[in-house]
């Protein structure tokens, strides 16, 4: 199954996925606050983001990933639409998003503007 | 609309109002948007004679209509006011996603005037707009501004969701190397700024917003941009110089030519060693970063755990290199990239602050002013001297307050103004002009002072990419010159950055810019548009007292030439072209546009 491959050592923040996302999404509309993928910043590093799926309520535990010498918010790193966090919540409608692949077989409009490399579709 | 919002939020800091007003379409077509869109309201709103810091002035903040859409590097935000450096028109380019966030609150433009009685911070977040006191942000750095700011957003999520663009220190003691500084990246062109914004004693705006923007023809939109990231990807200058190295990978090719200055615009020698590309990736883990919407990434921002750096370091760029290194005799990354920051934390605008240092540099070497009298060693290559000072005319105590009114002011007040590289009263950006001849007669005659990023010919002269030009040469320069100078015009009031035309044509942006807008502009109406910008900042500079006597470049360009290293012998001769130029823009003797130019641009009124 193809999977999005996310490099965020890679990602330059230029958010220029979010808007291919939204563009493919909704006619004619630019908006980052309507697309599904969402990338997350912190400091000099970028996490690219993909929705996942829709929940009611947010974790009642908080988490930290480290790997080597980063520690990681998992709440930023988290796929849900979620009430705590509301980047996948689109603006003006409130309707939860999720990543839809692009139709199918996968053609990830993302992936396609990303040009450092940050995305990318692998086959497995 | 497409592209364009068509809403104006205009902010009165003296009452502490503000309003929505509509913009007119008829000024959009004329104007496009961006510096084009800031310059037509503020000759209009403004008097040429405002004094720059008074509450008179005023403060234009305005994103093209291509900022935002996804559009290839559609990001810039302008910021249009008089300039208390330069007493001219002053137009800053700020990159990064302050630009396209303006759009997404719901505005093209944001007009300040009046001054707050107190420190305020202007913020935007989903359509609340607050004029907020702003007392302890004051005194703070940028960086610090912003994270405190954030801090008390009360709202992690919202907070990462917002972006910042105010002064540092710098602009709050208004010294006129002040500029502006957003989200981190320091603005392009935008010397004197600052000082105007802190004379209003607004500290910084916040933006955050929902909105969404429009394009006229999507799928086709889509498709043009898939071909010009295409485009960038098969053109090596963008696709590995520029990503690879940023602006830096400059360094080398300007040094083989003799564009490199160094000590004050005197010697041309010196070993790339410690500052070519290589010495860069040794020095740095190169990280980088884009604008919104950019597929270059041209910004390299490094973790190394320098303890200059202290982790949030910015590699330096070539006007870093440049500015604040070779020409002030230091040729230590680590130093550079350690100024660089200063600048960025303080809010100086690097290339007029590197050019004061230079000229206090020179004036220390021949013994006009010594040392003592400015209580600091600054001579060619004292990098501790030089980031003490950096950090010190920010404080403005006691001797840092001579160095801190730049330059020009300080040449003059030792009675030795030839030693000051700048041109209406700003310093040149790090381009020998003499080895340059198209960007010396740039630097002469732009609106903006001698600045490579209103005119970047050495596209062409240097790098070749359109045509093959020789960068000693001075024939046909005059031609390309204002060529350049009518594109750029163009691009910064679509909202786009120029550095991609290293890797794509003009036309190429043709299509992008009428899928999305909806319009049938062809290049030649764009270039139309263009020198219309251009001459409208120009009566306004004339107006406002500038001649052509502001149009040459220090006398040192002219008649000395170079001393050594590849560009030897080389003197500018921009005298000899200045003529040819003035007849090309349809301009009489004195640099003055003639009657029927301005009326074949529509710029009757202007006359
Ligand atoms: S694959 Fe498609 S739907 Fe999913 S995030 Fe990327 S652009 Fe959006
Ligand atoms: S397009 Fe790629 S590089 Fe740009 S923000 Fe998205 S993931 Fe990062």
């Amino acid at each position: 199954m193809a999977r999005i491959r996310i490099d965020h050592a890679k990602c330059t923040g230029c958010r220029h996925c979010e808007t291919a996302c939204s563009l493919n999404h909704v006619p004619n509309t630019v908006n980052p606050r309507r697309a599904r993928i969402r990338v997350m910043r912190d400091g000099t590093r970028y996490y690219p983001v993909i929705a996942g799926p829709f929940v009611d309520a947010a974790c009642t535990s908080k988490l930290f990933i480290e790997t080597g010498d980063h520690a990681y918010d998992q709440c930023a790193l988290c796929r849900a639409s979620c009430p705590e966090k509301p980047y996948f919540i689109e603006a003006e409608t409130g309707i939860p998003l999720k990543c839809d692949f692009c139709g199918i077989p996968p053609a990830p409009s993302c992936v396609r503007w990303c040009n450092s490399g940050a995305l990318e579709l692998v086959e497995e | 609309m497409n592209g364009w919002i068509g809403r104006c939020l205009r902010v009165n800091l003296t009452e502490g109002k503000h309003r929505i007003e509509e913009i007119h379409p008829q000024i959009l077509n004329k104007f496009l948007g961006g510096r084009g869109h800031g310059v037509k309201i503020f000759s209009d709103e403004v008097s040429p004679q405002t004094d720059p810091l008074s509450p008179d002035n005023k403060l234009i903040f305005v994103s093209g209509p291509l900022v935002g859409t996804g559009a290839i590097t559609g990001a810039s935000c302008n910021v249009v006011t008089k300039s208390s450096l330069t007493g001219a028109l002053a137009c800053a380019k700020m990159r990064g996603h302050f630009g396209a966030e303006l759009k997404f609150a719901g505005f093209d433009m944001i007009i300040v005037e009046g001054k707050a009685e107190g420190p305020v911070i202007l913020s935007i977040r989903d359509d609340k707009i607050k004029i907020d006191p702003a007392l302890e942000y004051w005194g703070r750095s940028t960086s610090e501004t912003e994270a405190l700011y954030k801090r008390n957003m009360g709202d992690p999520w919202a907070a990462r969701e917002t972006f910042l663009a105010g002064i540092g220190p710098a602009g709050e003691q208004l010294l006129p190397l002040a500029n502006i500084v957003n989200d981190r990246f320091l603005s392009v062109g935008g010397a004197g700024i600052g000082a105007v914004m802190g004379s209003k004693n607004l500290k910084a705006i916040a933006v955050k917003g929902q909105h969404s923007l429009h394009v006229a023809d999507g799928s086709r939109f889509v498709q043009v941009i898939n071909t010009m990231i295409n485009k960038l990807n098969s053109a090596s200058l963008t696709s590995q110089s520029m990503s690879q190295w940023g602006t830096a990978f400059l360094v080398g090719l300007c040094h083989q030519k003799g564009i490199l200055p160094q000590n004050n615009f005197r010697l041309g020698t010196l070993s790339l060693k410690n500052i070519g590309t290589e010495a860069l990736n040794s020095a740095f883990a190169l990280r980088s970063r884009s604008c919104f919407a950019c597929p270059v990434g041209c910004i390299k921002k490094t973790d190394v755990k320098h303890p200059a750096y202290e982790g949030r370091g910015m590699v330096p760029t070539y006007l870093a290199i440049g500015a604040l290194g070779v020409n002030c005799g230091v040729n230590d990354l680590a130093a550079i990239g350690m100024a660089n920051m200063i600048c960025a934390e303080m809010g100086l605008d690097p290339v007029a602050a590197g050019g004061m240092l230079a000229t206090a540099m020179e004036l220390i070497e021949r013994k006009t002013v010594t040392p003592e009298e400015l209580k600091i060693d600054l001579r060619f290559g004292n990098s501790d001297a030089m980031l003490e000072a950096l950090r010190m005319i920010s404080t403005k105590k006691g001797h840092a307050k001579r160095l801190g009114q730049g330059g020009k002011a300080l040449a003059e007040s030792a009675e030795r103004p030839d030693l000051f590289m700048g041109v209406k009263g700003l310093s040149l950006a790090p381009f020998d002009p003499r080895a340059i001849q198209g960007l010396g007669l740039h630097f002469a005659t732009c609106n903006y002072g001698p600045h490579h990023l209103y005119g970047n010919t050495f596209i062409d002269e240097l790098l070749n990419v359109h045509e093959k030009l020789d960068p000693w040469d001075a024939e046909g320069k005059p031609l390309l010159v204002k060529r350049f100078q009518d594109t750029t015009a163009v691009m910064d009031s679509l909202g786009l950055c120029s550095w991609p035309l290293m890797g794509l044509k003009f036309n190429n942006y043709i299509p992008m810019t009428n899928s999305c807008l909806g319009t049938e502009y062809k290049a030649d109406d764009l270039m139309a548009i263009g020198e219309r910008i251009w001459n409208l900042e120009r009566t306004f500079n004339l107006r406002a007292g500038l001649t052509s006597n502001d149009d040459t470049l220090p006398e040192r360009f002219v008649t000395e030439p170079i001393a050594d290293g590849p560009g030897q012998g080389q003197v500018s001769r921009v005298n000899e072209m200045r003529p040819e130029y003035y007849h090309l823009r349809g301009w009489n003797e004195n640099g003055e546009p003639l009657p029927e130019t301005l009326s074949a641009l529509g710029l009757e009124e202007h006359n």
